[in-house]
């Protein structure tokens, strides 16, 4: 192996990606682009969600209930609605999410200490939304039953509040988040999308790299010279790999200012990891890269190999830990499994060497397989 | 006029035929509206599902045991119990649980004594949606256990016979009564699918058309540019038509259970005008690619932003403000306000005029540019 | 002396196509070895097995006598050898400017760095190219790209080079200087090379050649034992009743094809006596008559060659195709074209150009790549607005009425612009109904289309299967469907076998000459040319030269005068000798030296002296009127037009 070869082949492709213009803003702008969209897209924060309220009391008690909600800072308070069908009808244009309904006669049952029925009407368009809406509602609704009850009771039967409420909830749940204190969303999509981001990037601009030189004919100067195979794929892809892991600085730069996510865990070791996870993703862009032979099927491969598992299969969006056995399996047989554990543990779980050396090992592992396997299956001698 | 159109129809046919033989597309446009859609339906459920939780119960006693018995299925799966925080904190960090329930010493002696004592929820959340979802249902669980206790404590048998003012909240959701994740997301792929295909299906047509160098012989033809680009808009609506009424029918109505609420007809229309508007993208595509390569990667560039300013994936009242005013820039928040509207809430033309207007004009902005841009080129 | 390359009997397959059917050859050291053939006849896929890059099915293969059968036996040759694969600079990286792209072909051969840099000047000086080695590839003319594809293939001093058709594509004048710059490359660095080309015209500056047709080696030798191993005579016939002669000798030979205002008779495997007087019988009939006999060339060596396996595809049909349409007037100007310029930004691409063409008129605009041809097409064709002065096409006019030129005119491209995944019948049916030809006429036209380019048995064969040959005469057919009168033909022949090419112009002889319609055509074959009424040459947007090929051959024969070809035992020897005795237009073709004389008769005496001297032996000599190769380097060079590079912006060229 000659450094002087591979220095050759790495400079002439690291002065192509340069001058053409638009491959170069591929190469820094895809993962960017995507960072914001899918950091900024995939908010889960439940916050604001407008709704309007139909009030057939309209007294003090009814206006009351409402403000417990529309004070919260998770609904949006549009006003009131003159009935069902008209608030139905702002529902069905998306206008809003929510409807609470107050029924008559709400101060007067309540008064005389009669149950009284309210109702909300949730939009299901969004799953996962329509469940915490759901949440938020009750919980609002059993706050204000509870101070119902407080103030009954101590009128009714003079027993001291802490004791009603005693009574009432003996046990109360106190819940810590851990890892993502303030529970943000920013927090846990923004740094998991750094995994997915270099899962993709990478492997992309790799594949169309080599299959470009395929294409055009110029892989044939390689295959004509003396150039070994390893030479050759060192050389080509080292300005990949040096283009992926500053696409990588920059992307952690953008979780830590844009998206405010803390860093508790040691750089050293992230910085590691990241070359290896880069590495890796190059990897799998190099092997697509041997398999195919034109720009458009690279992208196609390399898109649909990676976006689907990388989002599906790593638990971005579902713990592995609650897949069912096929589905771990195919995570565990994957790569983002591992770089996502590193860069969460990392960024929020604020973990070392002893926690992810595992997963830091069979990254490695990962690419020195993908590597050799791309460079065993290289010929430089073809058969068409 | 008649042979404006007959020259149009030829084209469009043409446009077929190619690409009913080019069988990696076929595969590939199928595969996006079938098995894509399909694996987003199935793949990902923003639900909890057997969620691995640890106890540390202190206590012991009955009524931690009482407690603990309402973590099952199908949203908890109790993994053991454990001893030490260690422990439970390394369970954690290994990502082997997501939540440790930890229950006092004098859980149960607290309890007979009318006195309040609260159990310590150590929950994972890196990822928030998990999170949320455990928060919430372990809430609920913990009111139920509360009120069983309580109706203990007052020796009643029936809840309803309580005297006492409350107000009991009845939810109903609609259009999607179950919460079913099956319902959301392939609707939500496949309109990105869409989107996607409406982008590079008529860039891939021009640019293999530039490719191939048949261009120069359409372009000395009797044809004007416009000619020449909308019988390919028309074979891309054709083809999406299609893979959507396979998609609509066959992945999302008999596979999912979503119920189709509204009009297939508008439905159809409405993407049909979608298609329109997308295609216009499609032309600058087209016009900065060299290769059917780069056109599929500029239009995931381009598709990119698309999804952020749509609320695809979340409400559009979840995204920071800045976003909120950068919708109307995107096409497909209309397409998906309207789309979503007619399948599960069954909305109706007069309901949704004024966004179809209104993604009629951005469109046809957007159709208007691309053309000129093509003509630009030509040139 | 051992062999530098052994073939023996080598297959090569892609799939279940045979792309080489059991060739055989060997290449001595020193020599340039060519390989001519059309374009799929197995001469690229030969050139990659030798420079061990393409495996192969059976046989032998022996390069500087190693056995090269795997990868890593391929890889002990690959230092000693330089390889260009097909394609003007496909192989080079456009970004890159000369130098870089030099450099990088020189560090991956591992040329130590003042060694590099030192060969590196030389080359560029001897090319010319030291002017702008900062200049990004991309913006090379297509004769500089072939001079930088050359460098990177030469810079590591390869023992063996092989180029896969260098020249297809350049300018004649670029060409010329390639096959000097080669043959000095051999003789000075002991190289041997390996050179394919599908310019049938090119064959006499190989030592040896194969003739390369569908995987098979047709023939092999040198060119002059070729052509003597085919007996054929060539006439060329002159009469003032051209199409009666045409008739009458069609009874009796096969090979009849009319070249611009004379006939070409072709026969083969007959005594120069016999054809002489069967010839004469026949044109006792036709009045005001005179032919002169030639032996054949290359061209129609590689013809005969292929007579016998393709009696039944020998065309016919055309003459009997289209039927005369009545008389058409000789006079009527169906294109013109008055100080057309066209600019883009600073750069002018066409610079007043003025010709015409009349009706039954075949003009050829020949010219390099970038020589502004395409920019005249597209301005003709109504595609670009000129910046300046008029011009007509079958009365439509070029400034006010661009689409109606388009309905007027037929088109074919380069490309053939036809939809490969399509089948036959529904291209023809798709151009029918673009060009708006009524539906009871089109399926009449699509049967004509058939047969003028028999093409009935492959009615439903898609396009990407059938042959180059057929595949243009397609193209062709669709351009034809709505009876244009103004036929426009850019390239309309590279890469197609001398067969195919002998076919496409006896129909369109028959179009122009029988149905009146006006033909332009641009071509790279200078053999081509002689087909057409009326030449221009461009270059760089200027026409240089305009006339009939007789009329400028004339010109250049009153200026140069006659071309002395003189085939010695020591060309390289004999070429110095005549170089330094300041005859400065001397050119090695092969074993030949070519050497232009006003006074033939008394510079051969001279030559033949200067030569005997060093005992240089003279086997033969023959006298040549100058070729149209010769007249287009000639006025490139009496213009004195530096060949400069492609400065055209991005926009103009993509499209």
């Amino acid at each position: 192996m000659k450094w002087s070869r591979i220095k050759t082949i790495s400079t002439k492709e690291w002065l192509e990606i340069w001058r053409d213009k638009l491959y170069l803003a591929m190469a820094f702008l895809i993962p960017v682009i995507m960072m914001v969209v899918l950091g900024f897209g995939m908010s889960m924060d439940v916050e604001k969600i407008p709704f309007v309220a139909i009030d057939y009391d309209k007294t003090e008690q009814s206006r009351d209930y409402l403000h417990n909600f529309s004070d919260s800072r998770y609904f949006d308070y549009q006003g009131m609605a003159a009935n069902e069908k008209q608030a139905e009808s702002m529902m069905d244009q998306n206008k809003i999410r929510f409807i609470l309904i107050i029924p008559p006669g709400f101060q007067e049952k309540l008064q005389a200490g009669k149950k009284v029925q309210s109702q909300s009407l949730i939009d299901g368009l969004f799953t996962y939304q329509s469940k915490v809406v759901k949440g938020y509602v009750l919980a609002i609704n059993a706050n204000y039953n509870q101070q119902l009850l407080q103030n009954w009771f101590a009128k009714k039967q003079g027993m001291k509040p802490s004791d009603i409420s005693a009574m009432l909830s003996p046990v109360s749940l106190e819940t810590r988040y851990l890892y993502n204190e303030q529970m943000s969303s920013l927090w846990s999509t923004g740094s998991g999308m750094i995994m997915l981001v270099m899962l993709m990037a990478p492997a992309l601009l790799t594949a169309l790299g080599v299959v470009r030189e395929k294409e055009s004919g110029s892989i044939f100067n390689i295959y004509a010279s003396t150039v070994t195979r390893t030479e050759f794929i060192l050389g080509k892809l080292l300005p990949y790999i040096a283009i992926s892991f500053l696409n990588l600085l920059v992307l952690t730069w953008m979780a830590l200012v844009l998206f405010g996510v803390p860093f508790k865990g040691d750089p050293v070791l992230y910085l590691v990891a990241s070359v290896l996870f880069v590495s890796c993703a190059t990897g799998i862009g190099l092997f697509v890269s041997i398999l195919v032979k034109t720009q458009a099927s690279a992208a196609l491969i390399t898109l649909l190999g990676t976006m689907i598992p990388g989002m599906m299969f790593s638990g971005l969006l579902m713990p592995v830990s609650s897949m069912d056995t096929p589905a771990k399996i195919e995570a565990h047989l994957l790569p983002g499994m591992y770089e996502l554990n590193i860069v969460w543990g990392s960024f929020l779980k604020g973990q070392g060497w002893s926690d992810l050396w595992g997963n830091m090992a069979i990254l490695a592992l990962y690419s020195m397989v993908l590597w050799g396997l791309a460079i065993w299956k290289f010929k430089k001698r073809v058969a068409s | 006029m008649r042979l404006w159109w007959l020259r149009v129809f030829a084209l469009t046919q043409k446009e077929l035929l190619q690409f009913s033989r080019d069988m990696i597309l076929v595969v590939a446009v199928a595969w996006f509206f079938i098995g894509e859609v399909y694996v987003a339906g199935s793949g990902v459920k923003m639900e909890l599902i057997n969620a691995p939780v640890v106890i540390m119960d202190h206590d012991r006693s009955e009524a931690s045991r009482d407690w603990a018995s309402q973590l099952k299925a199908p949203y908890y799966k109790v993994l053991g119990y454990v001893n030490s925080q260690q422990e439970a904190y390394d369970l954690l960090d290994k990502g082997e649980v997501i939540a440790i329930f930890d229950i006092p010493a004098d859980f149960e002696k607290r309890l007979l004594l009318g006195q309040k004592t609260s159990i310590q929820l150590e929950l994972d959340a890196s990822n928030i949606i998990i999170g949320n979802l455990a928060n919430s249902y372990s809430s609920l669980m913990n009111a139920e256990f509360n009120q069983k206790w309580m109706l203990k404590t007052m020796k009643i048998v029936d809840a309803e016979t309580i005297q006492a003012p409350m107000v009991e909240l009845r939810q109903k959701i609609y259009y999607n009564p179950e919460g079913k994740a099956t319902w959301f997301m392939p609707i939500s792929e496949m309109m990105t699918v869409i989107t996607l295909l409406a982008l590079f299906l008529p860039a891939a047509m021009i640019v293999r058309e530039k490719e191939r160098g048949t261009i120069e012989q359409l372009t000395v033809a009797p044809l004007t540019p416009f000619q020449i680009l909308f019988p390919k808009i028309l074979a891309v609506e054709i083809i999406i038509l299609l893979g959507v009424a396979v998609s609509v029918l066959g992945v999302v109505g008999a596979v999912f259970q979503v119920p189709f609420r509204g009009s297939l007809i508008l439905f159809f229309f409405v993407t049909m005008v979608y298609i329109y508007a997308v295609s216009g993208l499609g032309l600058f595509i087209a016009s900065v690619s060299r290769n059917l390569g780069q056109a599929l990667m500029v239009s995931f560039m381009v598709l990119m932003p698309m999804m952020l300013l749509s609320g695809a994936w979340t409400p559009k009242e979840a995204m920071p403000e800045f976003q909120q005013y950068l919708v109307v820039l995107s096409p497909l928040s209309y397409y998906i306000d309207m789309g979503y509207s007619i399948i599960l809430k069954g909305a109706t033309i007069q309901l949704i005029w004024w966004p179809l207007l209104q993604l009629f004009a951005l469109g046809s902005i957007l159709f208007w540019l691309g053309l000129i841009q093509f003509n630009r080129q030509l040139k | 002396m051992s062999l530098i390359i052994e073939v023996n009997k080598l297959c090569k397959c892609y799939k279940n196509i045979e792309a080489i059917k059991s060739v055989s050859l060997s290449i001595k050291p020193g020599e340039i070895y060519g390989l001519i053939g059309p374009d799929g006849s197995g001469k690229s896929s030969l050139m990659k097995v030798i420079a061990g890059v393409l495996s192969y099915k059976s046989g032998q293969l022996n390069v500087f006598g190693q056995r090269v059968d795997s990868e890593a036996s391929a890889e002990i040759i690959k230092a000693k050898i330089g390889f260009m694969p097909q394609g003007l600079g496909l192989n080079l990286y456009p970004e890159l400017s000369i130098d870089e792209n030099i450099n990088f072909f020189a560090d991956l051969r591992d040329v130590p760095l003042a060694e590099r840099e030192e060969r590196k000047a030389l080359l560029m000086t001897m090319m010319q190219l030291t002017d702008f080695r900062h200049r990004a590839m991309k913006n090379l003319s297509g004769g500089m790209k072939q001079k930088l594809g050359l460098i990177c293939t030469l810079i590591h001093k390869p023992e063996l080079v092989i180029l896969d058709e260098p020249t297809t594509g350049v300018d004649p004048v670029s060409r010329r200087d390639f096959w000097q710059i080669l043959s000095y490359m051999v003789r000075h660095e002991k190289m041997t090379a390996l050179v394919s080309t599908s310019y049938m015209d090119e064959a006499e500056r190989f030592h040896t050649l194969s003739l390369f047709y569908q995987g098979k080696i047709l023939a092999q030798g040198e060119p002059d034992q070729i052509l003597d191993s085919i007996q054929g005579w060539v006439a060329l016939v002159h009469s003032q009743a051209l199409f009666v002669c045409v008739q009458a000798l069609s009874t009796q030979f096969t090979q009849v094809n009319i070249f611009g205002k004379a006939i070409r008779v072709v026969a083969y495997d007959i005594s120069r006596e016999d054809f002489e007087h069967q010839l004469k019988s026949i044109l006792a009939r036709c009045p005001k008559s005179h032919y002169q006999i030639e032996s054949i060339d290359l061209e129609d060596a590689f013809i005969g060659l292929l007579r016998p396996k393709n009696k039944d595809q020998t065309v016919k049909p055309a003459l009997d195709a289209t039927k005369p349409n009545s008389i058409f007037d000789t006079n009527t100007l169906m294109i013109e074209a008055q100080n057309l310029t066209r600019q883009f930004g600073t750069f002018t691409a066409v610079d007043q150009v003025s010709f015409s063409v009349q009706s039954g008129q075949i003009f050829g605009l020949l010219g390099a790549n970038g020589a502004g041809k395409s920019t005249v097409i597209k301005m003709l064709t109504g595609l670009l607005k000129p910046s300046k002065g008029k011009g007509q096409v079958s009365g439509a006019d070029l400034n006010s009425s661009g689409q109606k030129i388009k309905e007027n005119i037929g088109y074919m491209s380069q490309s053939f612009s036809l939809y490969a995944d399509l089948t036959v019948v529904e291209n023809l049916k798709l151009y029918g109904q673009i060009y708006a030809v009524p539906k009871k006429k089109l399926a009449k036209r699509i049967q004509w289309a058939l047969q003028m380019g028999t093409l009935e048995q492959e009615t439903h064969t898609l396009v990407g299967s059938l042959p180059m040959g057929l595949r243009q005469r397609l193209a062709l057919g669709c351009a034809l469907l709505h009876e244009p009168k103004v036929l426009f033909l850019d390239e309309p022949t590279s890469g197609i076998d001398p067969i195919g090419r002998q076919q496409f112009w006896t129909i369109l002889v028959t179009l122009a000459k029988q149905s009146g319609v006006a033909i332009l055509i641009t071509t790279h074959y200078m053999s081509e040319a002689e087909h057409c009424d009326q030449l221009a040459l461009m270059q760089a947007g200027k026409v240089i030269a305009q006339g009939s090929p007789t009329n400028l051959r004339q010109q250049v024969s009153d200026a140069l005068g006659d071309v002395i070809s003189m085939k010695v035992n020591q060309p390289y020897a004999a070429l110095e000798l005549l170089k330094k005795a300041h005859y400065d237009k001397a050119f090695l073709f092969g074993k030949r030296v070519h050497l232009f004389s006003s006074q033939v008769a008394q510079t051969q005496k001279k030559v033949l002296a200067l030569l005997h001297q060093q005992a240089i032996e003279v086997l033969d000599v023959q006298h040549l009127p100058p070729t149209l190769e010769d007249v287009f380097v000639h006025f490139l060079e009496s213009n004195k037009i530096q060949p400069t590079a492609n400065l055209k912006p991005k926009e103009s060229s993509s499209l």
